[in-house]
């Protein structure tokens, strides 16, 4: 018996290996493995040519002690956390509207979508005058409705993240609608009929049943938003380029222009690893609360 | 069902909010439209001209005489159609263990897969270079299907929505005597469509609009993407916006297009009736 | 399931159709030696066919078959492919500055024996080797060069009534002159002078003197400079930096839209100007004369930045390699660069006639190209390309008025020191 239930044991892990197999060579082989390569290289020095010498923690020491990484740091956990936020709610609150029987809902969907796939230099063009201190529309709006001394967006220091969220916010709020969208198919609708007959209103429906079911594409949607605006760096190369001064250089740039400008592999790895340890945490975080999702089921 | 009665106010609200978001949301193609009808001295300009004074439309002849357009084109369908049906296709075989299959070592595998999304792409080019290099597929299209198949983001993606299929589901499957593959194919895929069609829209557009990839890795000119072939026209001291934004508001049509026919899987209510019926 | 069967042999069918076609086959060399040869923008690059074109006719063993990148992203490329084991024989490196890492690595072949036994004649290059000879031994060709020029157009001149400039200027009579030509308001303003938002065109006042360079560590000799420009910008004789962001607009639109009187910039686009003359993309009727100096510097000594070309020190072909090189850079080189635009390294008889006699050259060009010192913008040395985003970052915020031009300085110093003592 006991050996009938270690035999069915093995036969169930090898199904479900055989299930990940397929995917899981290429990605150990032309992910995994380099990935694995730039943990080992944050502790090296290189060159990305010659020999590699052990430097220990030296990579680590030296960006904690980079003006430029440190001010990085913080400016991206600001990024982060207005982005993620506004992001995840503005992409559930329209995927929520353009899930309805409404007229030209393709249309919309598209044209929300759109920021997404729109060339850079397009964006660059239209926010950058938008946001333009003197004549620039946003502005005059503002001093038409009484504020004299309206921000100077990307031409200031203080204001430039604030310039940038806002774009990232209209260019990502698309594509996390459309994983909220699929999610939304999901929702049995007989739990909306029941909820319908007891009498529940519009609110407590989407407290209570839209919510919960859309858990995991909320985790989905929350992980990936929080890992690529850490990651993505061509918004702000094709608003700001990290300016002025160093006041939008984000740790994607920063980690950027360790790689492809100073070519200095050990500290742009030790940058990413710094990433990865934060996100390796959320995630998790993330699985702890994804059991209770399951066990709610 | 869900037909509710909505104020007549509250619905006029919503349209004009939704049209004035649609108007902003559009304005950069509204900009990359005008600006591909312009001479390259006249993209720029302070304030915008948002309507060309002479239409330039040779513009869009311009762009299919002066680089292989045409093979740039076929290539970019050929890798993110290709690219696409892998990463559906695998992807959701692993996102099917990684959710409703127990084996040891899953949650440290899956685990595995989540940290690398965090490791910025250019960090580990170099490795990756290396390793197509000694395997002589530098200049190759199997050299960016290889590496860009097999991304994490799509078996993560497919997971999140796997997992919210009831077990007793599977569970009934089986005792029906459908194997694993069975149940898989019959009961999980059909269910989560609409996951499908969003992996669809992501790789695709994520493949299609690819530059740093095919810039590292495809040398000659008869493997050259639409996004390399954008680049053609910019050079070190001077760039032709007008062909430029001619090409990319060509290249843009595809991905609406895939984009429109895709997005009707989030139909509200279909996929969720054969759930329990 | 019948679906998904019918999907997955098609995806397997895509898949050996790719794999079927496999990695291109390198030809046979029956006696040819075939050279690959990185380069960026080579079809704006006309000179580059032509030289291959004269050089393969002359020398029918060896083929050069062209690696083209785009311009903006070919150094990464480069350095993926020399640090990747590719088999780049020859390559041109567009950040100059950079070619002090490539020797670093080892990846730069020593030119030195070959220079020796052809017997070229290094002094004919205007100093210009320096910049890549390291430890005593010459690792790079210097190909082009390009120099800071003042460009300026002749249609706001006559409009102001002021004479076109002289060939000697000094940066106080230039600041005068720009309040001089400076009309209108609003969308329509033509400024008297502009300079583009990168900090060369700032600071490369202070380093033209060839005493000093963005190496040097203690940057209280920009200071003037800074002070003229934000005194312009008060003075709304040049754009301010802060709509030259927003704007958008490349100092070639501002210049072929005839938004600006004077444009100090680098030669490079010279070249552009002429071609837009010529296809009639702009009508401005413009004049190129030598760069503005300060009261202490001797006129003739500008900035500038000279394009090398180098072999692969990992290449089996360095012989034939070596041959191209020569070539190209020797005196018939030098002759096809003149002809199709570009100012060759190589100093000598009739290089600048032929190119100032290029179509839609204007009068004059070859003198506006007077100069007895170029300083180059980046020196080929360790940490350049950080101090010199540094430099960029604090430039900004002094244009922007975020801080003074004295805690900009004081700034650039401190960081110039945390860096170089990493």
């Amino acid at each position: 018996m006991a050996q009938k239930k270690g035999s069915l044991k093995l036969r169930q892990s090898l199904i479900g290996y055989s299930f990940i197999a397929p995917n899981f060579l290429g990605f150990a082989i032309f992910i995994l493995f380099p990935v694995i390569f730039t943990i080992i290289l944050s502790v090296m020095n290189w060159d990305g040519f010659n020999a590699m010498t052990f430097a220990g923690f030296a990579n680590f020491r030296a960006i904690f002690r980079d003006r430029v990484f440190k001010s990085a740091f913080w400016l991206t956990l600001l990024y982060v956390v207005f982005t993620v936020a506004l992001t995840l709610l503005a992409s559930l609150a329209l995927a929520c509207v353009l899930n309805r029987k409404i007229k030209g809902r393709d249309v919309f969907r598209s044209a929300i979508f759109f920021p997404y796939v729109a060339s850079m230099i397009a964006i660059g063009a239209v926010w950058k005058q938008l946001f333009e201190s003197n004549y620039g529309p946003i502005n005059m709006a503002l001093r038409a409705i009484g504020i004299s001394n309206p921000p100077g967006w990307f031409a200031s220091t203080d204001w430039a993240i604030w310039g940038v969220i806002v774009v990232a916010i209209w260019k990502f709020m698309g594509y996390y609608m459309l994983i909220y969208l699929a999610g939304l198919q999901d929702i049995p609708v007989q739990l909306y009929e029941a909820a319908t007959l007891d009498g529940a209103t519009g609110w407590q429906k989407f407290r209570k049943i839209t919510l919960p079911m859309l858990t995991p594409s909320t985790f989905f949607v929350f992980m990936m938003l929080t890992i690529n605006s850490f990651k993505s760096f061509d918004l702000i190369y094709a608003l700001t380029m990290g300016g002025p001064g160093t006041s939008t250089t984000l740790l994607a740039n920063y980690i950027y222009n360790q790689t492809f400008v100073y070519w200095d592999y050990g500290k742009s790895a030790a940058a990413s690893i710094i990433l990865f340890i934060i996100v390796l945490g959320v995630t998790i975080v993330q699985f702890r609360g994804e059991k209770k999702f399951t066990d709610y089921l | 069902m869900m037909i509710e009665k909505r104020s007549p106010v509250k619905t006029v609200l919503l349209y004009i909010v939704l049209a004035l978001l649609t108007v902003i949301t559009l304005l950069p193609l509204l900009w990359m439209v005008s600006a591909s009808f312009k001479l390259s001295s006249e993209v720029f300009s302070f304030p915008i001209k948002w309507i060309p004074e002479t239409w330039h439309w040779e513009n869009y002849v311009k762009i299919w005489q002066k680089i292989n357009l045409a093979t740039y084109t076929m290539n970019s369908f050929k890798l993110s159609i290709i690219i696409t049906l892998i990463q559906l296709l695998t992807s959701s075989f692993a996102a099917y263990g990684f959710s409703k299959c127990r084996f040891p070592g899953r949650n440290v595998l899956f685990l595995a897969y989540v940290a690398t999304i965090a490791i910025p792409w250019q960090v580990y080019m170099l490795p990756q270079y290396v390793m197509m290099q000694k395997m002589h597929l530098i200049d190759t299209h199997i050299s960016i299907i290889l590496l860009q198949s097999f991304t994490a983001f799509g078996v993560f993606l497919l997971r999140q929505f796997y997992i919210t299929i009831p077990d007793e589901l599977l569970e009934a499957a089986r005792i029906d005597g459908l194997s694993e593959y069975g149940t898989f194919a019959r009961i999980v895929l059909p269910l989560t469509k609409p996951a499908m069609a969003t992996l669809t829209i992501m790789s695709f557009v994520t493949v299609w609009n690819d530059y740093m990839g095919p810039m590292i890795y495809f040398n000659s000119d008869r493997l050259k993407t639409i996004q390399l072939g954008i680049q053609l026209f910019v050079g070190q001291y001077s760039a032709e916006y007008g062909l430029i934004m001619a090409t990319s508001v060509m290249a843009i049509i595809p991905v609406l297009v895939v984009f429109l026919a895709f997005q009707r899987f989030f139909v509200e209510g279909i996929a969720s009736s054969g759930l329990k019926g | 399931m019948k679906k998904f069967i019918v999907l997955s042999l098609v995806a397997l069918m895509a898949i050996s159709s790719v794999f079927a076609g496999g990695p291109k086959e390198k030809a046979a060399d029956n006696g040819v030696t075939t050279l690959t040869f990185a380069v960026w923008d080579y079809t704006q690059n006309a000179y580059l066919s032509k030289a291959i074109e004269a050089f393969e006719a002359a020398n029918p063993d060896v083929k050069i078959e062209v690696q083209d990148s785009p311009a903006a992203d070919y150094i990464t490329k480069l350095n993926t492919q020399l640090n990747g084991g590719s088999d780049v024989d020859l390559f041109l490196i567009k950040e100059a500055d950079k070619t002090k890492t490539f020797y670093d690595r080892g990846q730069l072949a020593d030119l030195t024996p070959y220079v020796e036994a052809a017997g070229v004649d290094m002094s004919a290059y205007n100093g210009t080797d320096a910049n890549f000879t390291f430890d005593g031994k010459l690792y790079a060709m210097p190909l082009r060069t390009d120099q800071y020029v003042l460009f300026y157009n002749k249609d706001l001149f006559d409009a102001a009534g002021v004479p076109y400039p002289d060939n000697d200027m000094t940066w106080a009579e230039f600041e005068e002159l720009a309040g001089k030509l400076t009309q209108g308001e609003g969308a329509t303003k033509k400024y008297g002078a502009y300079f583009h938002s990168w900090n060369a065109c700032v600071q490369n006042w202070g380093v033209q003197d060839g005493k000093h360079s963005i190496m040097s560590g203690d940057y209280e000799f920009f200071k003037p400079y800074y002070e003229m420009v934000l005194r312009m910008q008060e003075a709304g004789s040049c754009m301010s930096f802060a709509q030259i962001q927003a704007s958008g607009l490349s100092y070639t639109d501002v210049f072929s839209q005839g938004l600006a009187a004077m444009l100090p910039m680098g030669s490079w686009l010279i070249q552009t100007m002429a071609s837009r003359t010529v296809s009639g993309e702009t009508s401005v009727n413009w004049g190129v004369a030598v760069v503005p100096h300060a009261e202490d510097v001797p006129n003739g000594y500008t900035v500038g930045a000279t394009t090398p070309i180098c072999i692969n020190n990992a290449s089996a072909k360095k012989d034939a390699a070596w041959r191209f090189v020569e070539f190209i850079s020797g005196p018939e080189g030098a002759q096809i660069m003149a002809e199709n635009g570009q100012v060759p390294a190589l100093v000598g008889e009739g290089y600048l006639e032929t190119y100032a006699a290029a179509p839609g050259m204007p009068e004059g060009v070859m003198d506006g190209l007077y100069a007895t010192h170029i300083s180059p913008d980046r020196p080929a040395m360790d940490k350049v390309t950080q101090i010199d985003q540094m430099l960029l970052a604090e430039h900004q915020l002094i244009l922007l008025g975020e801080q003074t031009v004295d805690e900009g300085i004081a700034n650039m110093n401190r960081n110039y020191a945390e860096i170089m003592a990493e």
